[in-house]
């Protein structure tokens, strides 16, 4: 997963391209400001409908994990022709570039633990330096197999340290007004990274009832996703190793959404959602081990890929609310999640966006999440016990809690434009001590979940 | 235990939404009642990029997804 120089100068003209749309739309709209003679408008009485006007929309997303894992920045453009009956064509482009460290799956030890894993330089037997500078080729004896080796100090979580990837994708979406008011929604995406291609298509229908006051809309969304390491996906359950692997795998995904969305009365605005999705074939992630520990001391024996099924159920109920009062808008939404991997989680979320002055506001929020962990999520494996039929150590899988604390501000500049600023702080807490730890295991921070912080800047105008 | 609760709660929506839709003659505003309701901070998303952001960092980061729309996928997300 090492950069691509080629790739690499298409994210720095993204990037380049998303700051001359911040430079350029500033400039434009100045001057189409200037022509129109138009004041600029109350920020906070700005209306949803962009009939006959093009908005552009571009922003850049700065994430960083603590700990020196994953960072990523990630400029995002969405162009949206409307015309005047409610039909509009939308495109938006997608640029990630991501580095840092991830965590491999291994539980920590007491003891230094080397790890080797595929090399992308084969034939060669060269020192090379990653970003913890504690990674290195090797030939494995008795072979001409170049892999890479790392180690990871005692009492640290193993990580992975020669993360790299891009991503770019492209989005597209046309909504068309039918006679009778009823509104059509075609779409489709398209994303590639270095070891993953993704590809949907999505419909939706939209009706209105009780003089536009109930909104009940369907959408169907169906994805294909192609996992391709360089080195092939690892047989689950066979022991991590520098030796290249089997092909790539794919997985289907069919999402349904339907929803209702209510006017409730003239402040409050109310909206259900349930969601039914069904994802099939490889869900395994292919870097990912889990250690195999001795029963008494807790020492690392192995580490073997991990292993997931093949079949997921994800069932989800939304309920949204937007309330306006006293010039402020609440909005105060909740989650329930189940799926069939034995996961259910609860999302709470608010946000209240406080006007300042005619051309400014913020909007503080809180997101609360907790899900319980998947049926086969374990720490580690015990050594002569026999291996269950899937396992998983991804903290994704297990039982935590996060919390988000955020803070958005934006303001008018120019006529109807906007800019825009969110800064998020992220946080997972979970069982870093089970009660069930074996060994010397008992000292060690078992829980692998993050702690990021992300800043999205925006600027968002709309022209003739 | 949690299906059960997960059933529980899905009957309720159920019924909720039949309520809500059943209701929805009562509910509601007339069309010179609209002014909030047309502004942009009273649409389900106003920053489409930041909800867009939030799903893909949530869906790479948790075990849940989705629900407001379709989830955030379409990466490897390690």
């Amino acid at each position: 997963m090492q950069l691509n120089p080629r790739k690499g100068r298409l994210t720095a003209a993204l990037g380049l391209m998303t700051a001359n749309l911040f430079a350029g739309a500033l400039c434009a709209h100045t001057a189409q400001a200037q022509d129109s003679q138009n004041a600029s408008q109350n920020i906070n009485d700005d209306t949803s409908t962009d009939a006959n006007l093009t908005r552009v929309d571009s922003a850049i997303l700065f994430y960083q994990e603590a700990n020196g894992r994953v960072k990523a920045i990630e400029p995002v453009t969405s162009v949206t022709l409307n015309d005047d009956s409610g039909d509009s064509l939308h495109v938006k482009l997608t640029a990630d570039t991501l580095t840092g460290a991830t965590p491999n799956g291994a539980a920590p030890w007491t003891a230094a633990q080397t790890f080797v894993t595929p090399s992308k330089t084969q034939g060669q037997k060269t020192t090379v330096t990653s970003a913890s500078g504690n990674s290195q080729l090797v030939t494995i004896p008795g072979t001409d197999v170049t892999a890479r080796q790392y180690t990871t100090p005692a009492n640290t979580l193993p990580v992975d340290s020669g993360f790299r990837d891009q991503r770019y994708a492209i989005d597209l979406g046309y909504t068309g007004t039918l006679d009778n008011g009823d509104r059509l929604n075609l779409g489709g995406a398209w994303s590639t990274e270095h070891d993953y291609n993704s590809m949907s298509a999505n419909i939706g229908y939209a009706r209105d009832f009780n003089d536009k006051n109930t909104t009940v809309s369907a959408e169907l969304n169906f994805e294909h996703d192609t996992s391709k390491p360089f080195f092939g996906t690892p047989e689950p359950f066979t022991e991590m190793s520098g030796v290249s692997k089997g092909g790539n795998r794919t997985k289907n995904v069919v999402d349904f959404v339907g929803g209702v969305t209510q006017v409730m009365n003239r402040y409050w605005l109310a909206q259900i959602n349930y969601s039914l999705g069904d994802t099939s074939g490889y869900q395994t992630d292919p870097y990912r081990v889990i250690s195999v520990v001795d029963g008494n001391s807790g020492a690392p024996v192995k580490y073997l890929y991990e292993s997931r099924p093949g079949s997921r159920i994800r069932q989800s109920l939304y309920l949204g609310n937007k309330i306006a009062l006293w010039g402020t808008v609440a909005d105060v939404s909740a989650r329930l999640y189940h799926d069939s991997w034995g996961i259910n989680a609860e999302t709470l979320e608010v946000a209240e966006r406080i006007p300042l002055t005619s051309f400014l506001y913020v909007e503080p929020s809180y997101r609360y999440y907790h899900q319980s962990k998947a049926n086969f999520f374990h720490d580690y494996l015990i050594d002569g016990q026999p291996l269950p039929a899937y396992a998983s150590s991804d903290s994704r899988l297990a039982t935590f809690n996060a919390n988000t604390i955020a803070l958005k501000v934006g303001m008018r500049v120019l006529g109807n434009d906007e800019l825009y600023l969110r800064a998020a702080s992220y946080q997972q807490s979970g069982t870093s001590h089970p009660a069930s730890a074996i060994g010397d295991l008992k000292t060690e921070n078992l829980f692998t979940g993050v702690k990021a912080t992300s800043v999205i800047l925006g600027y968002s105008f709309a022209f003739y | 235990m949690k299906n059960d609760l997960m059933r529980r709660a899905g009957l309720a929506v159920i019924a909720g939404g039949c309520l809500l839709l059943g209701g929805c003659s009562s509910l509601g505003a007339k069309a010179w009642d609209r002014d909030l309701m047309a502004r942009r901070s009273m649409q389900p998303v106003t920053h489409p990029l930041i909800a867009g952001a939030d799903d893909h960092i949530y869906f790479s980061k948790e075990g849940a997804s989705g629900g407001r729309t379709f989830d955030g996928g379409g990466c490897g997300c390690n």
